[in-house]
């Protein structure tokens, strides 16, 4: 059967489990956690602090390891892969979008958006052209040539999503994007997203507390004690 | 971009990068003005030593300099002198008939170096006749006149215008002696001169010696130093048999002293370095905590290792390229204004006279100098770098992230 380009699997995760041993007693923060994430879904990954929801994020964008189980993103399996292999993966297959926002401070706002396209050696007209085409669809044109200390928080999280999806990942991850943000904000944000989720095809799989994003989500999962105990899709 | 952000990071903290270029700039000067005061102090001694006492060449019978026996002479050295002031390259030459001595005032006796010249010959040399604490020098009206080092007339307490009595062997090792009068005191930068050397007219001299026109050491003068081989080698056939030595032979010690400003250099580049090193780590060690979730999130989206590793080296290179040349600027500049104004330690003089010194100081650096301090500042710099950038790639992107 042939699968279409919604129905094709990006995140596939099989008997995910973590264990922490850096106190006396053992911590698991993961337990054969199986999860199939499939193009185009705008996710929430949602559950009480503990759960294990970073864990898991930080899992499926290959900044952690799991002590069992293998994760495979777009047919490769990433837990085999060495160290240098899977600082290339995420550069090309991951976006990354976190709480603080972590622009870097003395890049303007379109040099942050280019800045991962320039580690993917993308060619200075593509590149410009795509950060400024992004900033204009978040509203930010005006604000392309100024640093992110002179930009709210809103503005600072959008540049940070389309800094992001600038380098056309296979997915984006974004944990907690609305945490430090007020409810204006948060929502413009949201909108943004889903917007980016609906006319450029973009998985975004987020970790949150926000009510507001586990409502804009199609699909919520839930963890508790480190296992899924929901997975709801909405219509 | 990545040299973009380098620079852009420098500037981050301008406080802290201040401070970081402004010991750079401090190092690279104090290590430039240091040397250059060294190389003054040696240049002086130096000089100082080749003008007044040793020459650029001096001729001598092969045995003369073991034991100063008047046997050992140079046949007819008065007029082989005169042969060799016909040299282009040679600007004075003067003959010495020297023996070791006795001088005897009213009140006290020493031993001294008598040293028969010709007074014309000989102030082309050495100059002494512009270094005279007292008297005069040489003016040919008065009968066995003597010019005493002024320490040495100190010792034997004896003043301008007394008589003395010197005492020697003659060439039949027997004693003879001449009453000679005071006419001048000699102050030079030679503590050797100033406490051991009697100068008499070569003429007053061989009288008593019965010796001619034969002398013990004809002292050469060259108008340019670095000609000193080629005069060597031109008195060489004209000389056959006798030693014919440059300063560098006749006073290892001021070799030694020139070696040892060379050592010095690269002790002081080394201490300067040393500081600098921790400087520059504890700057960017700082600069790297301080940013740790920044670094994180660099190696989070995709930046490999050597880039982040590149970064802080390019961010600490910078800091030693904005404090490096205007270090080596102040350095030259310093150098320039006190090579002609000279650092007058006249407050000190006594003391330094009593080692060689001359009391106005012109510090003096060679090209080299600001070449070496310059790649060391860049050496320091990537050397300081090091740990620093070394810490910024072991770090843990996940524990970085969540790092207040």
């Amino acid at each position: 059967m042939e699968t279409t380009e919604e129905q094709k699997t990006v995140i596939r995760t099989t008997d995910i489990s973590k264990t922490y041993h850096e106190s006396k007693i053992p911590v698991q923060a993961l337990k054969d956690v199986d999860l199939e994430i499939r193009h185009g879904e705008f996710i929430a990954i949602v559950g009480p602090s503990g759960s294990g929801k970073t864990t898991l994020l930080n899992i499926i964008g290959g900044l952690d390891n799991p002590t069992t189980g293998s994760i495979i993103i777009d047919g490769t399996d990433i837990s085999k892969l060495k160290e240098s292999q899977m600082i290339d993966f995420r550069l090309h297959n991951i976006g990354f979008v976190f709480q603080q926002y972590n622009l870097i401070p003395v890049l303007t706002a379109r040099e942050n958006v280019e800045f991962i396209m320039l580690l993917q050696k993308k060619h200075k007209n593509e590149m410009e052209s795509r950060a400024m085409s992004l900033l204009e669809e978040v509203g930010l044109t005006d604000k392309a040539n100024v640093r992110p200390s002179e930009l709210s928080g809103g503005q600072q999280q959008r540049v940070a999503v389309i800094r992001a999806l600038a380098s056309r990942p296979k997915f984006i991850l974004a944990d907690e994007p609305t945490a430090n943000l007020d409810s204006t904000s948060a929502a413009n944000l949201l909108d943004m997203m889903a917007r980016m989720n609906r006319e450029e095809g973009m998985t975004f799989v987020f970790s949150t507390h926000d009510q507001r994003v586990i409502d804009k989500a199609r699909r919520v999962v839930t963890l508790e004690d480190g296992k899924i105990i929901s997975d709801e899709v909405r219509s | 971009m990545l040299i973009t952000i380098a620079w852009r990071n420098v500037w981050r903290n301008w406080g802290r990068s201040l401070v970081v270029i402004g010991s750079i700039v401090i190092g690279i000067w104090a290590l430039i003005f240091m040397l250059g005061f060294m190389n003054g102090f040696t240049i002086s001694y130096v000089n100082g030593s080749i003008r007044n006492e040793v020459s650029h060449i001096q001729v001598h019978h092969p045995d003369f300099r073991e034991d100063y026996d008047i046997e050992f002479n140079i046949t007819d050295g008065v007029a082989r002198t005169k042969e060799i002031l016909k040299l282009p390259e040679v600007k004075a030459a003067a003959p010495r008939s020297i023996v070791n001595g006795m001088l005897s005032s009213p009140r006290k006796a020493g031993g001294a170096r008598i040293m028969g010249i010709i007074p014309e010959l000989e102030k082309e040399v050495t100059r002494h006749d512009s270094l005279l604490a007292e008297g005069v020098y040489f003016t040919g009206d008065q009968r066995n006149p003597v010019i005493l080092g002024i320490d040495l007339a100190e010792d034997l307490r004896t003043e301008v215008g007394s008589k003395i009595i010197l005492t020697f062997q003659n060439e039949n090792h027997d004693l003879v002696a001449g009453a000679f009068r005071v006419t001048g005191l000699l102050n030079t930068t030679s503590p050797i001169i100033n406490k051991s050397r009697a100068y008499v007219r070569m003429e007053d001299l061989n009288r008593i010696l019965g010796t001619d026109d034969d002398v013990h050491e004809i002292a050469v003068y060259l108008n340019d130093p670095e000609q000193v081989p080629v005069v060597m080698d031109e008195l060489q056939p004209r000389f056959d048999g006798m030693d014919i030595e440059s300063w560098r032979s006749i006073s290892p010690d001021l070799e030694l002293f020139l070696s040892m400003t060379d050592s010095f250099l690269w002790i002081l580049v080394g201490i300067i370095m040393v500081a600098l090193v921790f400087g520059i780590i504890n700057t960017m060690l700082m600069a790297v905590l301080e940013r740790y979730r920044e670094l994180g999130m660099l190696m989070a989206v995709g930046m490999n290792r050597i880039r982040v590793f590149l970064m802080i080296v390019i961010e600490t290179l910078f800091l030693s390229l904005v404090g490096g040349p205007i270090g080596v600027l102040a350095g030259f500049l310093t150098m320039h204004w006190l090579g002609i104004q000279g650092i007058d330690l006249s407050a000190y003089s006594e003391g330094l006279r009593e080692f060689g010194y001359s009391s106005i100081l012109y510090p003096y650096v060679a090209d080299k100098t600001y070449l070496i301090a310059s790649s060391g500042v860049i050496i320091t710099a990537i050397l300081g770098a090091l740990y620093p950038a070394y810490k910024a790639i072991r770090l843990n992107p996940i524990e970085a992230l969540h790092t207040v």
